[in-house]
């Protein structure tokens, strides 16, 4: 059973952003709250309409959650006001584990049953999939809200003109130590590298657009434009750290562990993670690399036979900063909406100031992306690979 | 002598079985951690808060539902097709054994990603079944067949077949044999078999991921879990399997003393 | 049943066809398209088949320090899998009375615990500023900076713990349908209480030993989480890499193919392992 919403009267309920009030949408409109013939997932002017479940996979405690009644209260909200009900499902745990999953069905041009899935850009596979033309163009036309995209995303190598995807959450790469293990602070990468006080009580990371990203910095390289020879200053300069026993393991997000206990004395580590951390152990400060560090997006992605129009809507609806900051309030990573910062600090200022959630244009301006040319390189790839041991 | 040696023993299994369940005193200890952010690594303090509210984490429960049922029917189908297959190797001389012992082998072998892929390769090219519930059965079965074969063919080769003569010397026929003197006999293989079966499909991660489509079992989401910081009520239902299961053998033992005591009385 | 007295060789493959049906099906066959795929070549998606036995031939080359790690590795969690499991199925089978089926459940129920948390609670205990640490460098086998965590000794001991249960289950169930009466037997023949063990017992339960050996060592060579969680990158296994090949390199070809040499090496070490235990008395 498909329940049928005009556009305009979408738009109406839309927030900020600029409602555009089509004539066809309007007169269409003027006779009430009617039902339309089945509609098709067309784009451009006429009427729409919204499928009944929005099927939506995503990364684990990535949105907001009621922790008493268990529910989804944006996820609630959107229901209410569309009348779509959103399966969602906490599917995501690795970019490249779960592309091999879902890639599979779509080599074969079979549908995932998803409309919305959200991928890392500095992993290869947000790439991949609009390369392979595994993903829908976004109904951008239903998603006025776009316009409060910060500017720092709005133009991603992967998709400049963001025809296929939109952020999600964003965070950042940067050092994190423990202050008590080590009054000096630890602030460069080059003391990650080489300082011999740190020999085998760090961590780097196995994503290779995070730590190589940070290493070409500490070169004096651009990550975001990477030459054979960028490449191989960065990883020889890794591997020294690593013959020399100075890097204890590269890993995902288990340093998280390991750094709070004390083992680690520092860690490449992601600013969700330590905000989270700095509960447990106040001892663990963050920072961006002297210089420089790295940005990742989660985007959001319309998987080949998504729902278009209904996947688009919901995008808008998240683009609203009020709903915006109320993820971003339970989340704890750097949300790409302008605006969410000021809503949020009416009902929570504390969360609001916190640099490592709403960084400031300073910050950010000292981190930039990785070149997604140059995470497709099989090369580069399995130089990197057997640099993590396999 | 015997005495010491004996002594010894006794004081060596007290400390393997201490060494196989610390883990699971470090997990139960900190399933009553109240965290202070959402990771669990460092003791904050003493809170009953994630027994009583043990489903407060959404997806959690249906999760584990998902798992214990697809464990239950999968060990169960694995013990009954493994043990008849344990059968017919120790018991029967035909062609083809060598084979056939092959193809048992050959999943314990084959590294679990290549397995998982190669196994939605397949799911993918029929229309019958939707990846789901019973893909995950049938991929579970699959592996867990070779370990129950194994397990049991250990008890099969030594079997006393005279036990079995007798009892068609007896009069019993074949059926009634099996019933009453095999099966019995070969029980605590079939169930050591099962449990293994249950062990391996109530945790499996890697080929059920791949299989699975949306449904989520407690392996996946927990570790779906560890991106953002697992909760303590995974610690909890983990230490809550451990105890149920053992005191399920607990009462069992209990009450077949009793009904023993009470038959001899 | 008559039946099948009458049609005697048809008995077995009575009891063989469901469980070798299940295993055709959903084992065989995609194993078929496994190697199917491992003579392709090319670029994810594109791949075409091209008889590339090369893929195999670059298995086993680029791969060496690996497949020679993980071999080692297992074989040394084996041997300590075995000799920490026999003592203790022994003991159940022979001392635990009628509590056995408890103590069984007891030491197979952590495994019921999800890998993840169990590895999770190994991290805690072998925290560098954990006791198990502190008691090693006190007593000298570690050295003052020494830690365990992303050594081989935390890779070797994980995988070992973690294939604990798949060793003492068949020790155990060999064991436990010796006839007490024939060690009994035995030293009533004068036989002191270790001879009678090494000449009665421990023959006997040989297939028990067997088995777990088998059990152990195979998934122990293919393991590969251990070595991401609690091994630095001198402690790669195969299964990393096979990982690797699959999910960053998107290299299924080349995945393909070093699966296909991993189970091959194993097949050949059983092989020769049943050969030198005396395969006819293992069914």
């Amino acid at each position: 059973m498909t329940r049928h919403l005009t556009r305009r009267q979408l738009l109406e309920r839309a927030a900020l952003g600029g409602a555009a009030l089509t004539l066809p949408g309007f007169l269409a409109a003027c006779g009430g709250d009617e039902t339309t013939a089945a509609g098709t997932t067309a784009t451009g002017g006429g009427e729409q309409t919204l499928a009944s479940r929005l099927r939506f996979a995503n990364w684990q405690l990535y949105i907001d959650v009621d922790e008493k009644t268990k529910k989804r209260p944006t996820l609630d909200q959107f229901t209410k006001e569309t009348g779509v009900s959103v399966d969602y499902f906490e599917e995501i745990n690795s970019n490249d584990e779960y592309f091999g999953k879902i890639q599979g069905p779509l080599s074969r041009g079979q549908s995932i049953d998803r409309d919305i899935i959200v991928l890392t850009d500095n992993s290869r596979y947000p790439g991949l999939m609009v390369e392979e033309g595994w993903v829908e163009q976004l109904d951008k036309d239903a998603i006025p809200n776009i316009a409060n995209l910060v500017d720092a995303l709005q133009s991603p190598p992967f998709d400049p003109d963001r025809t296929y995807s939109l952020p999600w959450q964003s965070g950042m790469t940067g050092i994190a130590y423990n202050a008590k293990l080590s009054p000096t602070p630890i602030t460069s990468v080059e003391q990650l590298l080489e300082d011999p006080k740190l020999k085998g009580k760090m961590t780097l990371l196995s994503e290779m657009a995070d730590t190589l990203g940070v290493v070409m910095k500490a070169n004096g390289d651009d990550p975001a434009v990477v030459t054979d020879e960028t490449f191989t200053r960065a990883i020889d300069r890794v591997k020294a750290a690593v013959d020399s026993g100075q890097v204890r393991q590269f890993t995902g997000n288990d340093y998280s562990g390991p750094l709070s206990k004390g083992d680690l004395v520092a860690a490449l580590s992601w600013s969700g993670d330590v905000v989270q951390l700095q509960a447990d152990n106040a001892n663990l400060k963050w920072g961006i690399p002297k210089d420089g560090g790295m940005i990742w997006t989660d985007n959001m992605l319309i998987p080949t036979g998504g729902d278009v129009f209904t996947a688009s809507t919901y995008m808008n609806f998240v683009y609203d900063p009020k709903v915006a900051a109320q993820i971003a309030a339970y989340v704890n990573y750097v949300t790409p909406v302008n605006g969410a910062k000021e809503e949020l600090a009416k009902t929570d200022p504390d969360t609001a100031a916190n640099p490592l959630i709403f960084p400031d244009d300073e910050t950010l301006s000292r981190v930039s992306g990785f070149d997604s040319k140059a995470l497709n390189n099989q090369d580069y790839i399995e130089q990197w690979q057997t640099l993590l041991g396999a | 002598m015997k005495r010491v040696r004996g002594r010894v023993l006794d004081v060596y299994a007290i400390l393997a079985i201490g060494y196989m369940l610390l883990p699971i005193a470090v997990v139960f200890l900190f399933s009553f951690n109240d965290p202070a952010g959402r990771f669990n690594y460092v003791w904050q303090s003493f809170t009953f808060d994630n027994w009583v509210n043990w489903d407060a984490v959404p997806g959690l429960r249906d999760a584990l539902e998902t798992s214990l049922v697809i464990a239950v029917l999968a060990s169960l189908t694995a013990t009954a097709l493994g043990t008849l297959i344990a059968l017919a190797l120790v018991r029967h001389q035909f062609r083809g054994r060598a084979p056939i012992n092959f193809l048992i082998f050959l999943p314990m072998a084959a590294p679990e990603i290549v397995l998982g892929a190669s196994l939605l390769t397949l799911f993918l090219n029929q229309t019958l079944l939707d990846l789901g519930f019973w893909t995950i059965f049938i991929a579970h079965v699959m592996f867990c067949i070779s370990f129950v074969v194994v397990t049991v063919r250990a008890r099969l080769v030594d079997f006393d077949r005279h036990l079995e003569e007798a009892a068609a010397d007896l009069g019993a026929t074949g059926l009634e044999t099996f019933r009453l003197v095999t099966l019995p006999l070969l029980w605590p293989a079939i169930l050591a078999g099962g449990l293994l079966a249950f062990a391996i499909s109530v945790d499996d991660f890697v080929i059920t991921y791949f299989n699975s489509g949306s449904e989520i079992t407690f392996p996946v989401f927990v570790w779906g879990q560890a991106a953002r910081g697992v909760p303590p009520q995974v610690n909890v239902i983990g230490s809550a399997i451990f105890l149920i299961a053992v005191g399920i053998m607990l009462v069992s033992v209990i009450v077949q003393t009793r009904r023993r005591k009470e038959s001899s009385a | 049943m008559t039946f099948f007295h009458r049609h005697r060789w048809l008995a077995p493959w009575g009891l063989l066809t469901p469980g070798m049906t299940w295993l055709v099906i959903f084992f065989v066959v995609p194993l078929g398209f496994l190697a199917y795929q491992s003579l392709q070549s090319g670029i994810f998606p594109s791949y075409e088949f091209t008889w590339e036995f090369s893929n195999y031939r670059e298995a086993l080359s680029d791969n060496r320090e690996q497949l020679v790690r993980s071999f080692w590795y297992a074989g040394i969690a084996t041997v300590l899998a075995l000799a920490f499991s026999y003592p203790l199925a022994y003991w159940i089978a022979f001392r635990a009375g009628k509590w056995k089926n408890v103590f069984l459940v007891l030491v197979v129920a952590p495994f019921f615990v999800t890998y993840l948390i169990r590895t999770i609670a190994w991290q805690t205990i072998l925290s560098d500023d954990g006791t198990v640490v502190g008691v090693l460098r006190t007593v000298g086998l570690l050295a003052d900076d020494g830690r365990l965590l992303a050594t081989s000794t935390a890779v070797v001991a994980g995988i070992t713990y973690n294939y604990l249960p798949f060793a003492i289950l068949p020790i155990y169930v060999s064991l436990e349908q010796i006839d007490r009466r024939l060690v009994e037997a035995a030293e009533d023949l004068y036989a002191s209480p270790r001879r009678a063990f090494l000449r009665v017992t421990l023959p006997l339960s040989l297939p028990g030993v067997f088995a777990a050996t088998v059990l152990t060592f195979i998934p122990s060579a293919g393991d590969f989480i251990n070595a991401e969680l609690l091994g630095g990158p001198n402690q790669a296994m195969i299964g990393n890499v096979i990982q690797s090949k699959f999910l960053a390199l998107i290299d299924y070809p080349s995945a393909a193919a070093l699966s296909f040499v991993l189970m091959a090496i194993i097949v050949v070490m059983i092989a020769i392992y049943a050969r030198i235990v005396g395969s006819e008395r293992l069914g």
